[in-house]
C-alpha cells in the first residue's frame, strides 16, 4: 500500500480563543484528492495551513512523504520537497510580473516549464509581462492558482498540492481548466487537498470530507498531465530571490537609504565636521549613523512580503524567507564610506567593513524581532519597533571601538 | 470581596508612598555635601530606589505569569502576565523618570548609555511598554498570548543581568546600599525611610496586580457576554 504523502495525526489546533480542530486525523495518498467542505468557520483553512505549516499545534504532527515537518513540540523542519500551496489570500508581490513570480516558484522547485500553455489556458498570456499591481482581482487569483499548481506540474514524481478556495473569483472558464489541471496532474500521482464551497470542484475529489464525515467517490476522468520540465538548480535562491524582490522594487532605497541620507543631510545640518576634529568620537558616531539607520529602518523585503501573506507562502515552503542582507550590508559600506569621507575626511577600510557589518546585523535584529510577531493579527499595529532601542549599546560600542582605530 | 482586598492594597501603600515623600523631603538626615554635587536631589532616593524594587517585583509577576502561559496555558497565567506587564511598565518609568531628574542634577547628564545596568533598566521598561501596548493593539487569542508571553520570557533575563551589573559594573551609577559589598550602607534614619518606601511601593504593586485581575476578569466576562449576543 502506498505512503501517505499528506499525513495530519491527531492534530489539535487553537485560533484565537477557540479551539478549531481537536485531534483531528488525515492521510492522503498519491493519485487522492480530498475536497474539504462545510460552513464557514467549520475549520477548513485552518487544515489547510496546518498542514501547509503555518499554523503552530498544541498537539499532534503533520507529515510530508513520510517526514515529520512540523509537530505540537513546536518542531518545525523544512519540507523534502516543494509542495503547492495557494492560501485564500493571493500571496502576490504587486511589484513584480507575473512570469517573475511564477518563475520563483519554479527556482524553488528547481525545475522549470513553458509557462505559455498553461497561462493560455487561463487567458492571461498576455499579461506574463505584466506588474501584479496593473492585474485585475480575478486575474491575479489565476496567477495564484497557476502558482500552486506549478510544483505539481514540473514533477513526475508525486507531490503535494493545498488549495484555499481556488475558484474565488475565478470566472467559469478559469475553473473549467482548473479541474481540468485537477484531474490530470492528480492522474499522474499527485495529492491534492482543496478547501471550497464550489459545487463544481466536487467532481475533482476522490473523497468529500465535510470535517465530520468522509465520502468517497469514482472518478472517470483518466487524462494524465504530461511533465515537460527542465533542471533548473538555483543557489542561494533566497538571496538571489531578495536581491531581485530589491532591484524591481527599489525598496531598500526609497526606505533605507533615504533615512540614513536624511540622517546624514540633518546631521550636516546642525555642525560643521571640521569644526569638531579633535571630537574622534563624535566623529566616529557621525559616520557610523547612516549604517545603523539602515539596519534600523528594517529588511525591505520583510516589508515586500507583507503584502498579501506571500511571506506567509514563504514560510510555509521554507524556514529561511528571502532577505535583503545582501543588500543591506552593500548599502551599509557605501554610505559608511560617503559618511567617511564627509565627517572624518578619510578613506579606512577597517571602519567602511565595520559599517557594512553594523547594517548587516542590525537589520538581522530588527528583521527578527519583526518575524517574532508574524503570527498576531496585527503585525503591524503591534509596537515592536520599542524594542531596537537595545541596540543602541552595541552600536555605541562599536564607535568606541572604531574611534580609537 | 478580592476586589474590594485590591483597593484596599492600593490605598495603603498610596498612603505609605505619600508618608514615604514627606519623610523624605522633611525628616530624613542630609548627606555630606562633600559626597554629592547636590545634595539635596539626593532625596529622590528614597523614590527612586524603592520604584526599582517594586519594577523587579513586577517583571518577577510578569515571568511567572508569561511562563505559566506558554507551558500550562493558564488563564490565571495571562492575568498575571498583564498585571505584571502594567506593573512593571509604571514602576519601571517612576524609576526611569526619578533617575533621570536625579542623574540630571547630580551627574550633569539625565541618562549614561555607557552604564549596563541603566541600559538593561530601561530596557526591561521599553519591554513593558511594548508588551502594554502591543497587547491592546491586537484581537485577544491564543496568537497574541503567545506571543507576547514569549517576550515576557525572554525578557525576563534583563532581571538578573540588571542585578548582576549592579555590583559587577559599578561606572557612574552608584552600588546598591543594602546588601551591597563593604562599601555600601546607610545610617538608620535613611534606611528607616528607605525600608518605608520599599514597604510602601511593595503593598502598592501587591494592589495594583489584585486590581488588575480583577479587571482583566471583568474585560474577559464583557468579551464572553458579547459573543453570546453576537449568537456565536
Amino acid at each position: 500500500m502506498a505512503d501517505p504523502i499528506l499525513e495530519l495525526d491527531k492534530v489539535t489546533v487553537r485560533r484565537g480563543m477557540g479551539v478549531v480542530l481537536q485531534d483531528f486525523s488525515l492521510h492522503i495518498k498519491s493519485g487522492e484528492c480530498v475536497i474539504l467542505h462545510g460552513k464557514n468557520g467549520a475549520g477548513k483553512s485552518t487544515i489547510l495551513e496546518t498542514a501547509a505549516r503555518l499554523l503552530p499545534m498544541e498537539s499532534g504532527a503533520v507529515s510530508h512523504h513520510g517526514s515529520l515537518v512540523c509537530d505540537g513540540q513546536g518542531r518545525r523542519l523544512n519540507p523534502n520537497s516543494p509542495f503547492g500551496l495557494t492560501l485564500q489570500s493571493n500571496c502576490l508581490v504587486a511589484s513584480q510580473t507575473v512570469d517573475q513570480h511564477l518563475a520563483n516558484v519554479m527556482a524553488l522547485c528547481a525545475k522549470s516549464i513553458d509557462l505559455k500553455p498553461i497561462l493560455s489556458a487561463f487567458k492571461i498570456a498576455n499579461r506574463r509581462n505584466d506588474k501584479i499591481a496593473h492585474l485585475s482581482g480575478g486575474q491575479q487569483r489565476k496567477v495564484a492558482v497557476i502558482a500552486g499548481l506549478i510544483p505539481a506540474m514540473v514533477e513526475s514524481q508525486p507531490r503535494l498540492v493545498l488549495l484555499d478556495e481556488p475558484d474565488s473569483g475565478l470566472d467559469d472558464s478559469a475553473i473549467e481548466v482548473l479541474i481540468q489541471s485537477i484531474h490530470e496532474l492528480r492522474n499522474i500521482g499527485h495529492c491534492f487537498m482543496i478547501a471550497t464551497h464550489d459545487s463544481r470542484l466536487f467532481e475533482c475529489g476522490t473523497s468529500l470530507n465535510d470535517l465530520s464525515s468522509e465520502k468517497t467517490q469514482e472518478i472517470t476522468n483518466s487524462d494524465r498531465w504530461t511533465v515537460e520540465s527542465k533542471p533548473n538548480p538555483v543557489s542561494l535562491l533566497k538571496t538571489k530571490i531578495g536581491w531581485k524582490y530589491n532591484s524591481t522594487t527599489l525598496v531598500s532605497i526609497q526606505r533605507n537609504w533615504l533615512a540614513a541620507l536624511l540622517v546624514m543631510g540633518g546631521l550636516l545640518s546642525i555642525v560643521d565636521p571640521l569644526t569638531l576634529s579633535d571630537e574622534t568620537m563624535i566623529l566616529m558616531g557621525f559616520t557610523l549613523a547612516p549604517a545603523f539607520t539602515v539596519g534600523l529602518v528594517g529588511d525591505a523585503v520583510f516589508k515586500i512580503l507583507s503584502e498579501q501573506r506571500s511571506i506567509d507562502w514563504w514560510r510555509a515552503q521554507h524556514n529561511l524567507v528571502p532577505n535583503s542582507y545582501l543588500e543591506s550590508f552593500i548599502s551599509g559600506i557605501i554610505l559608511t564610506g560617503i559618511s567617511s569621507q564627509i565627517f572624518i575626511q578619510s578613506v579606512d577600510y577597517r571602519i567602511i567593513a565595520i559599517g557594512g557589518l553594523i547594517a548587516l546585523a542590525t537589520t538581522a535584529c530588527v528583521r527578527f524581532l519583526q518575524l517574532s510577531t508574524i503570527r498576531l493579527a496585527r503585525s503591524n499595529a503591534v509596537f515592536i519597533r520599542l524594542l531596537t532601542p537595545i541596540l543602541i549599546l552595541p552600536w555605541s560600542l562599536m564607535v568606541d571601538y572604531c574611534a580609537k582605530l | 470581596m478580592r476586589g474590594k482586598s485590591g483597593d484596599m492594597y492600593l490605598l495603603a501603600g498610596f498612603s505609605g508612598l505619600m508618608i514615604t515623600l514627606y519623610l523624605a523631603f522633611n525628616w530624613a538626615p542630609s548627606v555630606d555635601i562633600n559626597a554629592f554635587q547636590s545634595p539635596e536631589a539626593q532625596r529622590i532616593f528614597y523614590w527612586h530606589v524603592p520604584a526599582a524594587w517594586a519594577a523587579f517585583i513586577a517583571f518577577t509577576v510578569l515571568f511567572i505569569g508569561s511562563a505559566l502561559w506558554f507551558f500550562k496555558r493558564s488563564p490565571l497565567g495571562w492575568k498575571l502576565h498583564i498585571a505584571g506587564s502594567e506593573a512593571g511598565l509604571a514602576c519601571g518609568l517612576m524609576a526611569v523618570w526619578s533617575g533621570c531628574v536625579w542623574g540630571a542634577a547630580e551627574w550633569g547628564t539625565p541618562w549614561d548609555w555607557e552604564d549596563f545596568r541603566l541600559n538593561t533598566f530601561g530596557l526591561l521598561t521599553l519591554l513593558a511598554l511594548f508588551l502594554v501596548l502591543g497587547r491592546k493593539s491586537q484581537p485577544d487569542g491564543v496568537e497574541s498570548r503567545d506571543t507576547f508571553s514569549t517576550f515576557g520570557l525572554y525578557g525576563f533575563v534583563l532581571v538578573p543581568i540588571t542585578y548582576i551589573a549592579t555590583r559587577i559594573w559599578v561606572i557612574r551609577h552608584p552600588g546598591p546600599v543594602i546588601a551591597g559589598d563593604e562599601n555600601s550602607s546607610i545610617s538608620g534614619d535613611m534606611a528607616l525611610v528607605l525600608m518605608i518606601g520599599a514597604l510602601s511601593f511593595t503593598v502598592l504593586i501587591i494592589g495594583h496586580i489584585m486590581t488588575s485581575i480583577e479587571i482583566t476578569k471583568f474585560e474577559q466576562r464583557i468579551d464572553r457576554l458579547q459573543k453570546e449576543l453576537d449568537g456565536e
